[in-house]
């Protein structure tokens, strides 16, 4: 699986080169600047993009501004943002053409790297992948939430962040099959279509909470 | 009048006519006819300078039209040029004026108009051109220092040199010279010329005149500094009228000059001379007192008030800067605990788990992981504590986006439904930005807590000059600005940039707190935009 990375602070560039290579990404290209982000992702298309939302040169949101434009011109380019802090408004500008292939993470979550690693494979598939904190505050918000159960809860949130049934099963401690009543229930809730595509189920379900 | 005479007067008031109108479309200044006056300035002595110039030609001709219309012309089109040319026309009539006063001495018969005094052989009025002239000295000199003239440096270091910087100023009693100033012109001037009083001698009733005369100037002045002023300009003008009296006149029967008789010769001469040089000296002894009164800071209300605004002012930012140090202060302190009790403990921790860890590495593996497990999740836990810290010293998305983005940001993260609408310029500046952020942030914070609210509304916009924030929430309303110490802190927090938080509250809402923070402000720190 190729992989561009854009990030600007060598230490943390050289650490995500070495872990992914340890998990058997191949890295076509890992740059420290938003220009040459772009140029990589348009060029190199990678399988995903690891991009810092802060990067040279104005050192704002430069990084985050690239990936939107490459998925513009590189329709669902997968992408998985990584940033030291998280942003709903954010989440919704990445979410926004529900093309899938997203991630937004924070960096703390490359500590875990087995999970790190099944986020970018999830990414690469067409996935939807939130940090549970985005998450977190997503459901805060969302009034509707209120109608579920805690366990539904639970499973909601799980989704959310892009896991699969078998994920949240395991997670859980219940089965597949528990799992799937759950998601029944909770988008009977929620007056959602029902789906069995990860990807759409995560997007409809993202779709009600940001109405 | 003959026919040139009525063609040159046509001629003016064409040219009149014409000026006004291209005045009127030249600089259209506000305010009207005062507007147009304010805007010309000194320049304005240039027409009655030109008129008296004119009037003393004693027919309409050429020369006075074209006299006329290049003042009118002047001040139009060029009124600074006119303000810096109207002391040296002022001037230039005041010699006009002593040559005429010559010329009556010497035998000359025409009757002239000197300004308000029509002189000509045998009428009393031909001795008033010299004092005239005199005041028109004194006034274009004055003229010439005010409007910095071309020369007024060199005046101005002449009345320098002769200047007593270390014993300026001038007391009241020096004002009371105005009362001989007045009965000696009043005497010149003669009530006995107007009123046919008999004999020279001071009479009562000249006296009360005198009086009058004097307590309505010092009502009219109300100020010591402009009674001796005119006290000074008397004595100058008397003290010179002496000395030309006893240069060029001969005896004029009936009138009093001090306390000579002007009618005989001799009295005349000695008279005039000796009390001349009195009177010239004492206003020249005055002069610079009253001099050094003007140059120091005047007094009048207009700058009473600026300096009570002023002073306030300066109250207010000293209030407001002792504020912001203190409250910076308090920051620090907060953060440096923050960080000390936080991330550089558990840093700490981790540090101490990597060394267990290295130290278990060969005799126990298992427990070796378990320490390193632990040391990762301590590093996690600073982490997420200094996310949180950065969030309180500096959004990232204000950093990222500006104040728009960030206020939406912040509305995301509140439980409720929030709605924005921001119309900002691109470059609100930092220090500016941050205040409004935190406390449009400290706003929402008291609608979740307190009031009860279903939604909540900001309105972000700027306009003259004034970056406007308004949260309204329709909940409980009844709040009180003045009881909670969250929104004092608002009201410091935006004191530093003259902003101003204002909160409307009735019970049953809806609630509303605007803050306003002005972009021109005092200082280059505190502009926003």
């Amino acid at each position: 699986m190729r992989i561009v990375i854009g990030e600007d602070l060598f230490l943390l560039r050289d650490g995500l080169v070495r872990l992914l290579t340890a998990h058997g990404f191949e890295i076509a290209a890992a740059v420290g600047t938003a220009p040459e982000l772009l140029e990589a992702l348009t060029t190199e298309r990678p399988d995903v993009g690891i991009v810092d939302v802060r990067l040279p040169p104005t050192h704002t949101d430069d990084g985050l501004r690239a990936a939107l434009r490459a998925r513009k011109q590189v329709p669902g380019l997968p992408v998985l943002v990584l940033s030291q802090y998280v942003e709903q408004l954010y989440a919704r500008e990445l979410l926004a053409d529900q093309a899938g292939g997203v991630g937004y993470l924070l960096k703390d979550r490359v500590f875990n790297d087995e999970a790190f690693a099944a986020a970018i494979r999830s990414v690469a598939a067409g996935g939807t992948v939130l940090d549970p904190e985005v998450v977190q505050k997503l459901m805060a918000r969302s009034q509707p939430v209120s109608r579920l159960s805690p366990r539904e809860r639970e499973v909601l949130a799980l989704m959310a962040e892009g896991r699969s049934n078998a994920a949240i099963a395991q997670r859980m401690f219940i089965t597949e099959k528990a799992v799937s009543k759950h998601a029944a229930g909770i988008f009977g809730k929620l007056d959602l279509a029902p789906s069995d595509d990860d990807n759409r189920r995560v997007l409809a379900v993202l779709a009600y909470l940001e109405s | 009048m003959d026919f040139a005479d009525l063609v040159s007067l046509l001629l003016l008031g064409a040219i009149a006519f014409a000026l006004v109108r291209e005045m009127k479309k030249a600089a259209p200044s506000p305010g009207g006819l005062r507007g147009h006056i304010r805007a010309r300035g000194w320049g304005l002595v240039l027409l009655p300078v030109a008129a008296m110039a004119a009037a003393m030609t004693g027919h309409v001709h050429a020369l006075a039209v074209t006299e006329l219309a290049v003042a009118g012309a002047l001040v139009a089109w060029a009124p600074r040029l006119a303000a810096k040319l109207a002391p040296y026309a002022v001037l230039a009539l005041a010699v006009e004026g002593v040559i005429l006063a010559k010329d009556y001495h010497d035998g000359f018969t025409n009757p002239v108009l000197y300004g308000l005094v029509m002189g000509g052989p045998g009428s009393w009025f031909t001795h008033l051109i010299l004092p005239e002239a005199m005041l028109l000295f004194a006034f274009g000199g004055w003229l010439l220092v005010k409007v910095n003239a071309p020369g007024a440096g060199l005046l101005r270091a002449l009345i320098g040199r002769w200047r007593d910087p270390g014993r300026g100023g001038v007391t009241p009693a020096y004002g009371l010279l105005l009362i001989p100033v007045t009965v000696m012109a009043l005497l010149l001037l003669g009530p006995r010329y107007w009123f046919g009083l008999p004999g020279p001698e001071l009479s009562a009733i000249v006296l009360v005149d005198a009086a009058i005369a004097t307590a309505s100037l010092v009502l009219v002045f109300r100020s010591r500094v402009w009674a001796a002023t005119v006290a000074e300009a008397g004595l100058l003008v008397l003290g010179a009228y002496g000395l030309a009296i006893a240069e060029f006149w001969p005896a004029v029967p009936g009138f009093v000059y001090g306390l000579m008789p002007l009618d005989v010769t001799h009295h005349a001469a000695s008279g005039g001379a000796l009390q001349g040089t009195v009177l010239l000296g004492l206003g020249l002894w005055l002069a610079p007192r009253v001099m050094h009164e003007h140059l120091a800071p005047a007094t009048d209300p207009e700058l009473a008030a600026r300096a009570r605004q002023l002073t306030e002012r300066v109250q207010t930012l000293t209030q407001s800067r002792s504020n912001a140090v203190d409250t910076a202060a308090a920051e620090l302190r907060r953060i440096e605990r923050d960080l000390h009790d936080g991330a550089q403990a558990r840093m700490v921790a981790v540090g101490m788990s990597l060394q267990a860890a290295e130290r278990l590495f060969a005799s126990n593996p298992q427990a070796a992981l378990a320490l390193v497990a632990e040391a990762k999740e301590s590093s996690s836990r600073a982490l997420t504590e200094l996310r949180d810290l950065v969030r309180g010293i500096y959004p990232p998305v204000l950093a990222d986006r500006g104040l728009g983005d960030a206020i939406k940001a912040l509305a995301l993260d509140t439980p409720l439904p929030v709605t924005v609408d921001a119309e900002l310029p691109d470059q609100v500046e930092l220090p500016v930005a941050s205040a409004v952020y935190f406390s449009v942030a400290e706003a929402l914070a008291n609608v979740v807590k307190h009031a009860e609210a279903r939604s909540v509304h900001i309105d972000l916009s700027h306009r003259g000059g004034v970056l406007r924030a308004e949260v309204t929430d329709n909940g409980a309303g009844g709040a009180d600005a003045a009881s909670g110490t969250g929104l004092a802190g608002v009201e410091r927090r935006l004191a530093t940039f003259d902003g101003i938080l204002a909160v409307s509250s009735p019970p049953g809402g809806p609630t509303i707190v605007v803050i306003e923070v002005p972009c021109a402000s005092s200082s280059a720190k505190t502009s926003s935009c």
